[in-house]
């Protein structure tokens, strides 16, 4: 049954239960978060305690407000929860965002267990408990508790992220920031009381705002549905998904060699493969699989052109190509080197990569990009720009920005450095230009790149 | 439970699934009778020692009358301590690659199918792809693609079709059977030209 989580992300109206005066609390945070974001729907706030929040004067109980509501936001200790819950039944709201924690975390697992039952009786949908809830910065919301300049804020973007934790989320968030991407939605969904992560992926597949799904989770709560919708999704969108819990005790009494071999992380990761997941092994990958997919340029085959400003750059690249197994070095077709050998200087080798030298600009890398963009050997390319070197300037960042609205192929830079790069990264990366620090992260995110297509494509 | 060896030949059978020759023997001769001049294995079969090879319940390339007597003797000996016990006569499979196919209910995902570099290989470098079952010939494909010993193990590709084939049977066997919790075919010997499944192992 497809769970319909649009209240959660776009809700006309918000109920906050335990919204407070006092700036320590978590109440309070989130009130100045939908303040501060803009949030344009009605706010409404709840707290025994009659005395005004910010101006505005608290309800008694959610069952107070005439209006229909569409998200209720809950910050209140865990033994209060159940009543409160059973009242936004009563008052039909659509959804509830938990944030307390107290449940099934520390073992309060009869308690979680009514949360469940009563979400379930009056239809509610909830995200909770023991999580950070919900960031849309379409619709401006947002639940996190976060202090606001602890973290930096995401633009806009395609990209939406699930967190089953929440710390986890936040620092993907934060993270997010410093890479060209926008995010589309975040939803850190804690103990799974009632939405878990396969109710999650099903309205991201079918939201038009995400381009690309990235996950972090350390279980699975109903396999079988999962397995049913991975079927699907990856067809749909790709998937970028970080399981925690590798080397978590197998099968302990396992009697066969396969048993033995094959536990449970080898189980889901099984899955994973098999549907075209993506998967990565720790936070950052999930960020450069994330920029990679989200320029959704869908390669044609595997041969790969480097070109670079520096001999030992396009060395190291090559190795990282090299080692991986499905990726390859195109061959430069011989049109390519005809035309190359009218307009290179004759210091130019030419061959892949090609090195244009240390003094090579904007010029000589139109000249060299030009025809290697029309050569049909060549399905994509990987850009190396020391900005270090002489020739390496804003004009050139601007010339592969201006190249990347032409071509089709996935086109990917590889820039290291510090203050003069990181500017012209930012440059590249927000007019959707994929920007690494490093061969090998390059060569991973190209090679995930193919690998999605090439199961997205395949008929059996 | 472990089921009886012959049962589980049969279910192989069924699924086209080829294992190798193999007899029950209850006395020495009958082991040399069913050699009929061939190289022979012969195994002991017990719940209370899985680990055959290690234990040294397992004696290989038996050739003729004067190898089979003594290594049978030697063998009932050391099954008279974990009784009950059955003594298996195999042909000798024919050189080849060691591979483990093999399969295990998960608790969320259903029936999963492995295969991998077998024999003595399968826990020094556990070299191994994981699927849910069923499988696909893609799948199937993706399977052998991802080991590392892949180029070993298809002959640098002759063989894939048939190594293809034999997943596919497998996966089948396992999703039409619910009642197999684990399955072992380890090892299963293959050649550039064919294979033989040389041990099964099926737990119910």
């Amino acid at each position: 049954m497809t769970r319909d989580l649009t209240p959660l992300f776009k809700p006309k109206n918000v109920a906050i239960i335990g919204a407070s005066a006092d700036p320590e609390k978590v109440g309070h945070i989130i009130l100045l978060n939908y303040i501060n974001e803009g949030y344009s729907g009605k706010i409404y706030l709840v707290n025994k305690n009659p005395a005004e929040i910010l101006g505005m004067k608290p309800y008694k109980s959610v069952l107070d407000i005439k209006e229909r509501l569409d998200c209720v936001v809950i910050a209140i200790p865990a033994p209060a929860v159940p009543e409160v819950l059973e009242e936004c039944g009563k008052a039909k709201a659509k959804s509830v965002v938990l944030i307390s924690g107290g449940f099934a975390e520390i073992g309060n697992v009869d308690l979680q267990s009514q949360i469940s039952a009563i979400a379930k009786k009056y239809n509610i949908v909830l995200v909770g408990p023991n999580c950070l809830g919900i960031m849309d910065p379409r619709s401006r919301v947002n639940t996190l508790f976060l202090p606001a300049y602890k973290l930096s804020k995401p633009k806009i973007g395609s990209v939406s992220f699930v967190a089953q934790s929440g710390a986890v989320g936040s620092v993907i968030l934060d993270l997010i920031e410093g890479e060209g991407f926008g995010l589309s939605k975040f939803i850190s969904y804690g103990n799974a009381a009632d939405v878990d992560e396969t109710d999650i992926m099903e309205y991201l597949m079918n939201d038009d705002e995400t381009k690309v799904i990235v996950m972090y989770i350390e279980g699975i709560k109903r396999g079988k549905a999962f397995l049913e919708l991975a079927r699907k999704i990856t067809k749909v969108k790709p998937v970028i998904i970080l399981k925690a819990g590798r080397t978590a005790a197998g099968a302990t009494a396992a009697l066969s060699h396969t048993a033995a071999l094959a536990g449970s992380y080898e189980a889901h990761e099984a899955v994973f493969r098999q549907f075209g997941f993506t998967i990565a092994n720790d936070l950052v990958d999930l960020l450069f699989y994330a920029k990679i997919f989200e320029s959704e340029r869908a390669p044609k085959g595997n041969r790969i052109a480097i070109i670079t400003n520096g001999g030992g750059a396009g060395v190291l690249t090559t190795d990282a190509i090299s080692s991986s197994k499905y990726l390859k070095l195109a061959e430069l077709s011989e049109e390519t080197k005809a035309t190359l050998s009218k307009t290179m200087p004759p210091l130019v080798n030419l061959r892949n990569p090609l090195d244009l030298a240390g003094d090579a600009g904007d010029k000589r890398y139109h000249d060299a990009l030009y025809p290697i963009i029309n050569d049909p050997n060549i399905d994509m390319i990987i850009v190396i720009i020391l900005f270090q070197t002489p020739g390496a300037d804003s004009k050139l960042a601007a010339e592969v920005i201006e190249l990347k609205e032409t071509i089709e192929k996935p086109m990917v830079i590889i820039s290291v450095g510090t203050q003069y790069t990181e500017m012209h990264k930012i440059m590249m990366e927000s007019s959707g230009l994929p920007v690494y620090d490093s061969p090998r992260s390059a060569a991973m995110s190209l090679e995930a790149l193919l690998r999605y297509y090439q199961y997205k494509n395949h008929k059996d | 439970m472990l089921s009886d060896y012959f049962k589980a030949k049969t279910l192989l059978d069924k699924y086209h699934i080829k294992s190798i020759e193999s007899k029950y023997v209850t006395k020495a001769e009958e082991a040399v009778k069913f050699a009929g001049g061939d190289a022979i294995v012969l195994k002991v079969i017990s719940e209370k020692q899985l680990h055959k090879s290690k234990a040294g319940l397992v004696k290989l390339n038996l050739q003729g009358a004067n190898e089979i007597k003594p290594a049978y003797k030697e063998l009932e000996a050391k099954a008279k301590k974990i009784t009950p016990y059955k003594i298996i006569a195999q042909k000798m499979a024919r050189k080849g690659i060691e591979a483990i196919l093999g399969g295990r209910e998960d608790p969320q995902f259903g029936k999963l199918i492995l295969m991998g570099l077998g024999g003595i290989y399968v826990e020094a470098f556990k070299d191994f792809a994981l699927r849910t079952c069923p499988i696909t010939k893609y799948d199937a494909l993706e399977m052998l693609d991802q080991l590392r010993s892949k180029d070993v193990i298809t002959y640098n590709g002759k063989s894939t079709a048939m190594i293809t084939t034999l997943l596919l049977n497998v996966s089948k066997l396992l999703k039409e059977n619910p009642s197999i919790k684990e399955l072992d075919l380890n090892p299963v010997i293959l050649r550039e030209d064919g294979y033989e499944v040389v041990d099964i192992r099926v737990l119910e």
